[in-house]
C-alpha cells in the first residue's frame, strides 16, 4: 500500500504531480514506481509472478526516468500490473524485479494511463539523511 | 491581469522581453480579465521559457485555454525558422497529434430513443481505458503503411469514405513521416492499440447542433441545427507516447551537442536541419499519423454501429473534419513581408488556416478551415472557422478546448464521479466511464467556461464562431 508519510499529492492542472520522501535511495525508486501505478492501477494488486528489468544511466535522474519510462514500456506491452518494485544498483544503473500480476479487466480497469515520465523539474535532492524528487506524470 | 503583461489589442497581452533572462521575443497571450483569475505562475514561466528557444520568430504565443503543462505551456504556440530554428518534443508532447474529429449524421435527436442504450453501446464498441486493446490485428507491414500514410491507410483498407481523407488536416497524414524512424518498442506498443480510445481527457461525444450562427458556413461545413453529430478526441496512443520518450533522450544529447542553453530539461531540442532534428521530425510525423488513423478506425466502429442501431446509412455521416492539437509542422507564412517556411508547434492547440490557403480543400477556400473546440464534459462545444487575423496574429492558430483551471487532486476533492454522472443525468445527459474518478476528474466546473474561452478567440479574430453543440452522452476511458 501507498504509504502517505513517503508519496505526496502536490497540485498540478493538467498531469499528475507526486513528491516522493525516502530514507534511501533504493527506497525512493521503488516508491516512484509506486506513484506511478497508483495512478495507472489503483485497485488491488496480488503478487503472482516477477520480471526482472535491467538499466543503465549515468546520472541518478537519468536513471530514474529511463526506470519509470521502462516501467511503463514493460506494463503495457506485457499487460503485467506492478504491485511492488525491489530496486538494486550496481556499477552502471540497476536491477529492478518487478513483482505484479496479469491485466485482467474486471479487477483492473479504471485507473488513467500514463503517456509519460516528464523531465521538467526532475532532480533528486539529498537532505540529511532523506532523498526526494518531485516527479510530472503526463495522463 | 497580472502585472507583468501589457495590454496590446482586445485580449491581446504582452509578456515582455526580460521576463525572465534570455528570452529572444515577447510573449503574446490572449486572454479576457475574467479568464486571466486562473493564470497560473507555471503557465507563465512556461510561456516565458518557449521564448527563450533559438530561431524562434514572431512571439511565444499563449492561447485563452493556456494552462500549466510541461515544456511548452498547454495552449502554447511557437514558430521556428528554418535556418535556425530548432524542434522540441516539448512542443509537442507526449500525445503525439492527440486531436478531435467531427462526424455528421441525419439523425434527430428523438431518433436516438434510449440515450443510456446507444451510449452503452459505444461503450461495449469502442475500447476505452487502460489495458484496452483494439479487435484490429495489425501485421507489421500493415503497421509500417499506416505509419506512412494515417487515415489513408485506414480508408484505402476499408475502415471509411474517400472523402474522409479531404476532411483531414494534412489530409489526414503527413508526408514527411519515415516508419523506420519509430522504434521497435513504440511498435510494439502501437500494434494492439489501433482504434482505443485511451483514458484521461479522451472521449467519444453524442451531442445535438443546438444554434448555428453562422448559415453559410455551416452549409459549406456540413452541419444543420438539430442534427445529431459524434465527436472524438484522442491521439496516438503507447506508440506516439514512446516515440516521444525516446526521442527525448536523443534530444538531450542533441541539446549539449549543438550548446543550446534550455530553462527547463523538457525543451530539449535540436536544430531542425540536424540529424537528431530530422530524425525526430519522421518520427512524430509517423505517430501523427497513427493517430489518425487511430480516429479513423474509431469513426467506422461508430458508423457500423449507428448503421445497425438506426438503419442509417453509413455514407450519410460524414466527417466534418478533423484537427491535431499536439504537432509540429512546416508551413508557409508571411513574415516581415516575405513568404517564409517555418516550423510551427502547436501544443494544445488548434491549426485555423483561413479562406484562401492552398493547404486546405477547395471547398473550404471561401469559408476557412473548419476548428473543433470541445467544451469540458456537460458542456458546449464549437465549431468554428479559420480566420486570417490567425494567419496575421498566430501563425494560424487558435486554442483548442476549454482549458483546466483545477488540478485532479482538487477535483476529487471537490466532487464525486457518481454526483456529477447523476447531476448530468438529470440535464439528459448520459455518461459511461470505468470509475468514478474519471469522471470526477473531468467535471465540468474543473474547467474554464468553453463559453468564455469561445468568446475569446471570435472577439480577438483567431477563429469566427460557426455553431454551437450541446452534449446528449459521453464516454471516457
Amino acid at each position: 500500500m501507498v504509504n502517505p508519510m513517503s508519496i505526496e499529492e502536490l497540485p498540478h492542472t493538467a498531469d499528475v504531480r507526486r513528491r516522493i520522501l525516502a530514507d534511501s535511495r533504493e527506497e525512493l525508486f521503488s516508491l516512484a514506481a509506486q506513484a506511478m501505478f497508483a495512478v495507472l492501477y489503483p485497485g488491488e494488486c496480488d503478487v503472482r509472478s516477477e520480471k526482472i528489468i535491467t538499466i543503465d544511466a549515468e546520472e541518478p535522474e537519468d536513471l530514474l526516468w529511463e526506470y519509470l519510462s521502462e516501467l511503463l514500456f514493460v506494463s503495457e506491452v506485457e499487460s503485467f500490473v506492478v504491485c511492488e518494485t525491489v530496486v538494486r544498483f550496481t556499477n552502471s544503473g540497476l536491477v529492478a524485479t518487478l513483482r505484479g500480476e496479469p491485466f485482467e479487466r474486471e479487477r483492473h480497469e479504471g485507473g488513467r494511463e500514463v503517456k509519460g515520465v516528464s523531465l521538467s523539474g526532475l532532480s533528486i535532492q539529498t537532505t540529511g539523511d532523506m532523498m526526494s524528487c518531485e516527479i510530472i506524470f503526463d495522463i | 491581469m497580472q502585472k507583468a503583461f501589457s495590454s496590446v489589442g482586445l485580449h491581446e497581452w504582452d509578456l515582455p522581453v526580460g521576463y525572465i533572462p534570455d528570452m529572444r521575443v515577447s510573449g503574446r497571450l490572449f486572454l479576457s480579465e475574467s479568464l486571466s483569475e486562473s493564470l497560473e505562475d507555471g503557465a507563465i514561466r512556461q510561456l516565458a521559457n518557449v521564448a527563450t528557444l533559438p530561431g524562434i520568430i514572431g512571439h511565444s504565443f499563449g492561447m485563452p485555454d493556456i494552462h500549466w503543462g510541461y515544456g511548452f505551456p498547454i495552449g502554447g504556440v511557437a514558430a521556428f525558422s528554418e535556418e535556425e530554428g530548432i524542434i522540441s518534443p516539448g512542443g509537442v508532447g507526449f500525445d503525439i497529434n492527440c486531436g478531435v474529429r467531427m462526424i455528421a449524421t441525419p439523425l434527430k435527436v428523438s431518433d436516438l430513443g434510449s440515450r443510456e442504450d446507444i451510449i452503452g453501446r459505444l461503450y461495449k464498441n469502442v475500447p476505452t481505458g487502460v489495458g484496452s486493446k483494439s479487435a484490429l490485428q495489425l501485421s507489421g507491414s500493415a503497421l509500417d503503411d499506416l505509419l506512412a500514410l494515417g487515415s489513408k491507410w485506414a480508408v484505402t483498407e476499408g475502415y471509411g469514405l474517400a472523402d474522409d481523407c479531404t476532411r483531414c488536416e494534412e489530409g489526414g497524414y503527413m508526408k514527411e513521416a519515415v516508419p523506420g524512424n519509430v522504434s521497435e518498442k513504440a511498435r510494439k506498443r502501437g500494434i494492439p492499440q489501433c482504434g482505443t480510445l485511451g483514458s484521461g481527457n479522451h472521449f467519444l461525444e453524442l451531442q445535438v447542433v443546438s444554434e448555428i450562427q453562422d448559415q453559410e458556413a455551416a452549409k459549406v461545413f456540413g452541419v444543420e441545427e438539430g442534427n445529431v453529430c459524434c465527436m472524438i478526441h484522442c491521439g496516438s496512443r503507447g506508440l506516439g507516447h514512446q516515440v516521444c520518450t525516446d526521442h527525448l533522450k536523443i534530444l538531450e544529447k542533441a541539446t549539449q551537442k549543438y550548446g543550446i542553453s534550455l530553462p527547463d530539461r523538457q525543451l530539449s531540442c535540436a536544430p531542425l536541419t540536424s540529424p537528431e532534428g530530422e530524425k525526430y521530425f519522421g518520427a512524430m510525423a509517423a505517430a501523427a499519423n497513427y493517430a489518425w488513423a487511430n480516429r479513423q478506425i474509431i469513426t467506422h466502429q461508430v458508423r457500423t454501429l449507428f448503421e445497425s442501431a438506426f438503419g442509417v446509412s453509413y455514407n450519410e455521416m460524414p466527417l466534418i473534419y478533423d484537427v491535431a492539437h499536439n504537432v509540429a509542422k512546416w508551413e508557409m507564412h508571411t513574415v516581415d513581408g516575405s513568404d517564409k517556411r517555418v516550423c510551427v508547434h502547436r501544443k494544445g492547440a488548434t491549426r485555423a488556416f483561413g479562406p484562401g490557403r492552398s493547404e486546405l480543400p477547395e471547398v473550404f477556400h471561401k469559408t476557412g478551415q473548419p476548428v473543433i473546440i470541445p467544451g469540458s464534459m456537460g458542456t458546449a462545444s464549437y465549431l468554428l472557422a479559420g480566420t486570417e487575423t490567425a494567419m496575421e496574429k498566430t501563425f494560424g492558430s487558435t486554442c483548442h478546448g476549454a482549458g483546466r483551471v483545477s488540478s485532479r487532486k482538487e477535483a476529487k476533492k471537490a466532487v464525486r464521479g457518481a454526483a456529477v454522472s447523476a447531476e448530468l443525468k438529470k440535464q439528459g445527459i448520459i455518461v459511461r466511464a470505468p470509475s468514478g474518478d474519471a469522471i470526477a476528474e473531468e467535471a465540468p466546473e474543473m474547467y474554464k467556461s468553453s463559453d468564455e474561452v469561445i468568446r475569446v478567440v471570435h472577439e480577438a479574430g483567431l477563429s469566427r464562431i460557426v455553431a454551437r453543440m450541446m452534449p446528449l452522452g459521453v464516454i471516457k476511458g
